[in-house]
């Protein structure tokens, strides 16, 4: 009888852990050129339906996605450099959680509309310390396609997105420059309400 | 009275860009004022000047807002898209005279074999540059110019400087826009064309300049980092490791922050290539 009960527990433990993996980790076990594929072809599913989901409906749709294939929570802490160890503990929790809002926010006002636009895989490269950088375009009609280069760093088991690089411009570089400027001259807070007016008028256009 | 006001800042823009000594004197006068002026916030190597080049980014704002802004709106209400792009195109085709030039002097040869039939085909069948047939063929535009040259000689970048009336440029983008000028025909068209030629940039520039505000926390900031990495991967082809190995480099910086931050030194001593790569693209604090 007690046998059997621990076999059920041990069953109903498993599945659970099985469940809440799938859950929590969508992207688990996919390569660094999966990962992106993956979430370049969620991100042009969403555009196709972008007038009819509205800012809303896009930013609902893309925040998965977007979570699972970046580690959000490291680049938030990346782009503030050293300025990071200075920050509170509550400090560096609400530039995480802002941080993360910005980023979903931003996809959703950036990538609105539909206009036959489609993803390109070029190449793949592993570079010196272990990461991997998936080579790939944006093909725009009538327009020079855009070079788009992610770099990602494994995490666990997965591989997530950490700095993208459109045509040779570094988001992660171009958000650092700015994030540690605004700390060092004016502070926490008001980059904290900079974010938030971002995020703001994101939301309006 | 405002168009002779229009016409005045217009043609100081154009003696400033004409002549590079104008140019020279303005940056040893620009080097001046920092070292006197408070250097508190200048924290950064690449922007030693950054108190001074905001001072010259406001200025060129305003500059914008209250003169090229409103008389762009106007070029583009009287202006239809075709005349725009054609005048675009005219002066884009006169450009590449200087790209050939760098493509030689960089000894890109093949590249210059193919700018060479892109500015014939063009100035030919294109009615002297008016519409770029080239493009369309398979002959896309390079961008090449002496500054470039300059990075493929090995001159370092220098600090990031914004020129007033010029906007965004670094020391070594000066002597660089300087030899783009001579080598460019249409600095030698005249006033009222070149009037026209900037009048056309600016009306082109819009959406650029409305993604700025739309993007940056920070537009100044913005401005520079994106102003500076575009060079730095124009000047290396875009073969420019910087980007690519960002992540990482930020990463090691971030874990070694604590142990090195009190000696004000944040590169891994015994990774001088990616010292130079940050320098580059990315502003260290000190």
């Amino acid at each position: 009888m007690i046998l059997k009960k621990i076999s059920l527990v041990i069953v109903f433990m498993m599945s659970m852990l099985t469940t809440s993996a799938i859950f929590a980790q969508d992207d688990i076990g996919l390569t660094a050129k999966q990962v992106v594929e993956k979430f370049q072809s969620e991100l042009i599913a969403v555009m196709k339906d972008g007038k009819k989901l509205g800012y809303a409906g896009r930013y609902e749709k893309l925040s998965d996605p977007i979570s699972n294939s970046h580690d959000l929570a490291k680049i938030a802490r990346i782009v503030v450099g050293k300025e990071w160890e200075k920050l509170s503990e509550d400090q560096q929790q609400k530039l995480t959680d802002i941080f993360i809002r910005l980023s979903i926010s931003s996809y959703a006002h950036n990538f609105n509309d539909y206009s036959g636009e489609s993803f390109g895989f070029d190449s793949e490269e592993e570079t010196t310390r272990g990461g991997v950088v998936v080579h790939s375009h944006l093909v725009i009609p009538n327009d020079k396609p855009v070079k788009f280069d992610y770099m990602l760093k494994e995490k666990g088991n997965s591989w997530r997105i950490i700095n993208i690089i459109a045509n040779g411009v570094s988001d992660l570089a171009l958000k650092r420059s700015e994030y540690t400027t605004i700390l060092q001259r004016e502070g926490f807070d008001v980059l904290m309400t900079k974010i938030n007016e971002k995020i703001d008028s994101y939301s309006k256009l | 009275m405002p168009i002779k006001n229009t016409i005045n800042v217009s043609s100081s823009t154009y003696i400033s860009i004409k002549s590079p000594s104008l140019i020279f004197v303005m940056a040893v006068v620009l080097a001046g004022c920092t070292t006197t002026g408070s250097i508190e916030h200048a924290t950064n190597k690449v922007d030693p000047y950054e108190n001074v080049n905001r001072a010259m980014y406001v200025f060129n704002n305003k500059l914008d807002d209250y003169i090229s802004a409103p008389v762009s709106k106007v070029y583009n209400k009287i202006t239809p898209q075709f005349a725009r792009t054609g005048v675009f195109n005219f002066f884009n085709n006169l450009k590449n005279i200087n790209v050939i030039v760098n493509d030689a002097l960089q000894a890109k040869f093949m590249q210059g074999a193919r700018d060479s039939g892109r500015f014939l085909i063009n100035t030919t069948i294109g009615l002297g540059g008016l519409i770029d047939v080239a493009t369309d063929t398979g002959l896309d535009l390079n961008v090449e110019d002496f500054d470039q040259t300059l990075a493929v000689w090995g001159v370092p970048t220098g600090s990031y400087l914004v020129l007033p009336f010029i906007g965004p440029s670094t020391m070594r983008g000066i002597p660089g826009s300087a030899f783009d000028v001579a080598a460019n025909p249409s600095s030698y068209l005249g006033m009222p064309i070149q009037l026209v030629s900037l009048l056309n940039t600016r009306a082109t520039a819009e959406g650029a300049l409305k993604f700025i505000d739309e993007a940056s926390l920070d537009p100044y900031v913005f401005t520079r980092e994106s102003f500076l990495q575009w060079r730095n991967n124009l000047a290396t082809d875009g073969k420019s490791e910087s980007s690519m190995d960002f992540g990482d480099d930020l990463d090691e910086l971030n874990s070694g922050a604590k142990e090195v931050g009190a000696k004000g030194q944040s590169v891994p001593q015994d990774d001088l290539k990616a010292k130079h790569k940050l320098e580059l693209s990315s502003p260290l604090q000190k």
